[in-house]
């Protein structure tokens, strides 16, 4: 019987290519995405993300199973419709954005990783970016996802044809991105703000849900009591108001819209507290460069 | 392939280095040129090793003076420079919630390695390391020195010319000690250079084979361990009674510190044996050990201190 030999192959050192700079920008997208959908991490990790991904698709299944049963149906009598799905999946992002943007900034800090990043060809604004670039994947895919579903499913049972359905009404997967991003630009950096000043992601999520959650009612009391102003500080309605400004629908009552702000006014505001966060969380953030 | 590393007759050279912590000057003008090898750096807690090496990576921004690691000026190419450097800190650097292989694998990602060759080698450095077996467990799972061990595996995982390692023994029990001061002596034989922190002086002895010494953010000295731990003195142990012979090297005109049968002969003036080889003539005293003194790092570093006040 033949033996076995240990070989020790000793040090070898790395002759191969480097990719330098962007091979580090892209392990560190490839790792926010694991990281905010739990991969290669205990099971436990990955319930969350996958299950509110099912639930956020479980309707668009529904109902293209119910036209394919009972052929096709009058889209304007669809419950959801695809302005009525993000009201569904907005809140939802909502929750999904306020924990993964603690998953994403604070176990690097907590634990010290940051040593390691700073010992490698990475600066602050590659690690934010990279981080945001992966959270803007996951939340865009997962608002995006059930429409796809839903137009491709409608495509199918079309009496015109699935190709003459794509064709003539593409212009819906185009808003329907446009209005996925809206969410994510409007939620994800007050997320990792708070997520840059906290230690603990689980008291990050409570305080950014809370100030989201919050804005609404009190902006409302407040633009009935003659401060339209204070429409503007309703951060939850921003990205639904523009999410209907896109989709040339109208869901809601929408409180910027109350307070007689065109939505135009909600995509500034937006844009403006995303360029405030950034510079407040670049702050945080600035040991690894 | 990559075109071999050029020989370098430095790794590190600083220059009227400074760095002040709000108004506490940490780094006090310091001039230095550091060879390939295995440098020790040396001082007591609070004399500036840690702020030196965040400054090799850039972490921490000079005040004034030149730094140049690895050829590189560090306000050009700090970049370059990390992608070369490895860092081993002092403190905590791990997810708990990862495998050592993904952090690994990861981390030589991190340092610019293609994905592929990236997972191989997390996986050959972990053997190095004496990880193997362990390298799909989460690293929550792993005792302090099993720790200190992955810690330097992502040092050095990405090949680097230069690691970095602060006070790699912290906490670590004495076989932990052992199996880490064997893996830093190692990396010579890896080609790959290494600056070494601590204030415990015996692991640098054992170590390193260049000596810089900081103290209050000044240099106290630099240079090669033999050049510090070589001295003129003799060191001799007799059999039975050492006074006589003590009282013979001193009417000879050396000095002569004893304690019970065994004294070192200092004879600024010429030859410390000659004069230990006239007195043990001169007493008929038996010789039970003689030798060369060796000066050990804490001798130097005491009579550096007390020399500077």
């Amino acid at each position: 019987m033949a033996e076995g030999v240990v070989f020790d192959l000793g040090y070898r050192p790395h002759e191969g290519e480097r990719l330098g700079r962007g091979g580090a920008r892209r392990a560190l997208y490839r790792d926010g995405l694991r990281r905010v959908l739990g991969l290669r991490r205990k099971a436990r990790r990955k319930i969350f993300p996958f299950a509110l991904t099912g639930i956020a698709v479980l309707p668009a299944l529904f109902f293209v199973g119910l036209s394919v049963i009972a052929g096709e149906f009058d889209q304007a009598a669809t419950l959801f419709g695809h302005p009525q799905y993000f009201d569904l999946t907005g809140s939802m992002a909502l929750i999904f954005i306020a924990l993964a943007a603690g998953e994403l900034l604070i176990p690097d800090r907590v634990n010290g990783t940051h040593q390691v990043y700073a010992s490698r060809p990475l600066t602050t604004i590659d690690y934010l970016v990279g981080r945001g670039a992966a959270l803007a994947t996951v939340v865009v895919g997962f608002l995006w996802l059930p429409h796809l579903v839903l137009f491709f499913g409608r495509a199918w049972v079309s009496s015109q044809g699935f190709g003459s359905y794509v064709t003539s009404e593409y212009e819906v997967l185009l808003t329907t991105l446009l209005g996925s991003f809206a969410y994510f630009v409007a939620y994800a950096p007050l997320a990792f703000t708070v997520a840059s000043v906290s230690r603990r992601a689980s008291l990050a999520a409570g305080v950014f849900l809370g100030m989201v959650t919050i804005s609404g009612p009190v902006s409302a009391q407040l633009v009935d009591s003659g401060f339209s102003s204070m429409g503007l500080f309703a951060l939850q309605q921003h990205p639904g108001y523009i999410k209907d400004w896109i989709l040339d629908s109208s869901t809601h009552d929408w409180i910027p819209e109350r307070a007689g702000y065109e939505p135009v006014y909600s995509v500034i505001v937006i844009v403006t507290l995303a360029v405030a966060c950034w510079l407040v969380v670049l702050f945080r953030q600035r040991r690894i460069k | 392939m990559t075109a071999p590393s050029p020989i370098r007759s430095e790794v590190i050279a600083l220059s009227g280095l400074r760095f002040a912590y709000g108004d506490i000057l940490a780094i006090d003008g310091i001039d230095l040129v550091l060879p390939p090898g295995r440098i020790g750096l040396v001082g007591a807690n609070g004399a500036g090793k840690t702020t030196l090496l965040k400054i090799l990576l850039g972490v921490l921004p000079a005040a004034s003076g030149s730094v140049t690691v690895l050829g590189h000026p560090l306000e050009r190419g700090v970049l370059e420079i990390r992608s070369r450097v490895g860092w081993m800190p002092e403190g905590d650097c791990l997810p708990p919630d990862q495998t050592a292989a993904d952090f690994l694998g990861y981390a030589a990602e991190l340092g610019g390695l293609p994905p592929r060759a990236a997972r191989q080698r997390a996986s050959d450095v972990l053997g190095l390391v004496g990880l193997h077996e362990e390298r799909f467990r989460f690293i929550g799972e792993f005792s302090t020195g099993m720790k200190q061990r992955a810690k330097l595996a992502q040092a050095i995982v990405h090949d680097p010319e230069l690691v970095l390692l602060d006070e790699p023994t912290a906490g670590l029990d004495p076989e932990g000690r052992e199996e880490m001061l064997e893996l830093i002596t190692r990396l010579d034989d890896f080609g790959i250079n290494s600056v070494t922190s601590s204030h415990v002086l015996t692991d640098i002895e054992r170590t390193c084979d260049w000596v810089v010494m900081l103290d209050g953010g000044k240099v106290l000295r630099s240079g090669p361990l033999s050049d510090l731990s070589t001295s003129d003195e003799a060191e001799l142990e007799v059999v039975g009674d050492a006074s006589a012979v003590a009282a013979a090297v001193v009417r000879l005109g050396a000095s002569v510190r004893h304690h019970g049968a065994s004294m070192v002969i200092s004879y600024p003036s010429g030859d410390a044996f000659d004069v230990v080889r006239d007195a043990v003539v001169a007493t008929g005293a038996a010789i039970r050990r003689l030798c060369p003194r060796r000066t050990t790092l804490e001798d130097v570093f005491l009579g550096e201190e007390d020399a500077d006040g």
